[in-house]
């Protein structure tokens, strides 16, 4: 992020990983809370009644507006850089909150399409 | 299964496409920007906006529908895959520059969701090699973790 890393970058940095995290697995909650025999819209009527998908939601507001303050002191190459480390922090939440598997194929695809997300942010 | 990843993530991906290429034409079609209430109704006065409303909106529903059995680390790398298409019809539709990263990073993003597939698909096989349950919902639960 060059040399106008400020405590403020930092910061906004921070909240970014926290919401984007938070809100993707208050989603996943959301999404897995449903019992299994709601189908169609009983499945959507039951899953926006629970306060999960309202939480995600919400998180995804505070992440609008900590996305556009962090983009208007950092260039857009080290935002997306970001968006990559995202991806892991997510990845490792998972495991830890959901129990999700972490196959060493699992996470090499991981890591791929974080350095993937990265490598497009870079300066042509 | 593999159809309910297969059909998932590419739906997923056209929605948030709509949505990118929706939000940027808008921008340009409400260009200067300012802020102010006129800048937001030249936004609403056109078609686009509207593009980008029901690709958010079919983004999510598709989303949560694929969060019901996907794991969520592994799903949400996989859904940017939409970079990639994003990338290509920004280059056709607004003529963007496509760099060697750029072309480097697609690379990695497809290498990735392939590992990711295979992980997806040894998982599922093994699983049902062990435990097949009479209505195979067990076994798809489990493949899901």
């Amino acid at each position: 992020m060059g040399a106008d890393i400020s405590p403020l970058v930092i910061s906004l940095w921070l909240i970014n990983v926290l919401v984007d995290s938070g809100g993707q697995l208050a989603f996943k909650a959301a999404a897995t809370q449903t019992p299994s025999t709601a189908t169609g819209m009983d499945h959507w009527r039951f899953m926006l009644a629970r306060p999960w998908i309202w939480i995600g939601g919400a998180c995804y507001v505070i992440e609008f507006v900590a996305w556009l303050a962090f983009l208007s002191l950092v260039p857009l190459s080290d935002g997306v850089l970001l968006g990559s480390i995202n991806i892991v922090a997510i990845m490792v939440a998972g495991r830890i909150l959901f129990k999700e598997k972490l196959a060493p194929m699992r996470v090499m695809g991981i890591v791929l399409v974080s350095i993937g997300v990265a490598v497009v942010g870079l300066k042509g | 299964m593999k159809r309910f990843y297969l059909v998932g993530f590419l739906v997923l991906m056209a929605f948030d496409t709509l949505a990118q290429l929706s939000f940027k034409k808008a921008g340009d079609a409400a260009l200067p920007l300012e802020f102010s209430p006129s800048w937001l109704w030249r936004v609403f006065a056109q078609p686009w906006i509207y593009g980008a409303l029901i690709g958010y909106i079919g983004a999510f529903f598709t989303w949560m529908h694929l969060l019901r059995r996907a794991p969520v680390g592994p799903a949400f790398a996989a859904s940017h895959l939409e970079i990639i298409s994003v990338l290509v019809l920004s280059h056709y539709l607004f003529q963007e520059n496509i760099g060697m990263p750029q072309m480097l990073g697609c690379v990695f993003i497809v290498a990735g969701i392939a590992c990711l597939a295979l992980s997806e698909a040894q998982d599922h096989g093994a699983t049902e090699a062990v435990d097949t349950p009479a209505d195979g919902t067990a076994g798809a639960n489990a493949a899901a973790r």
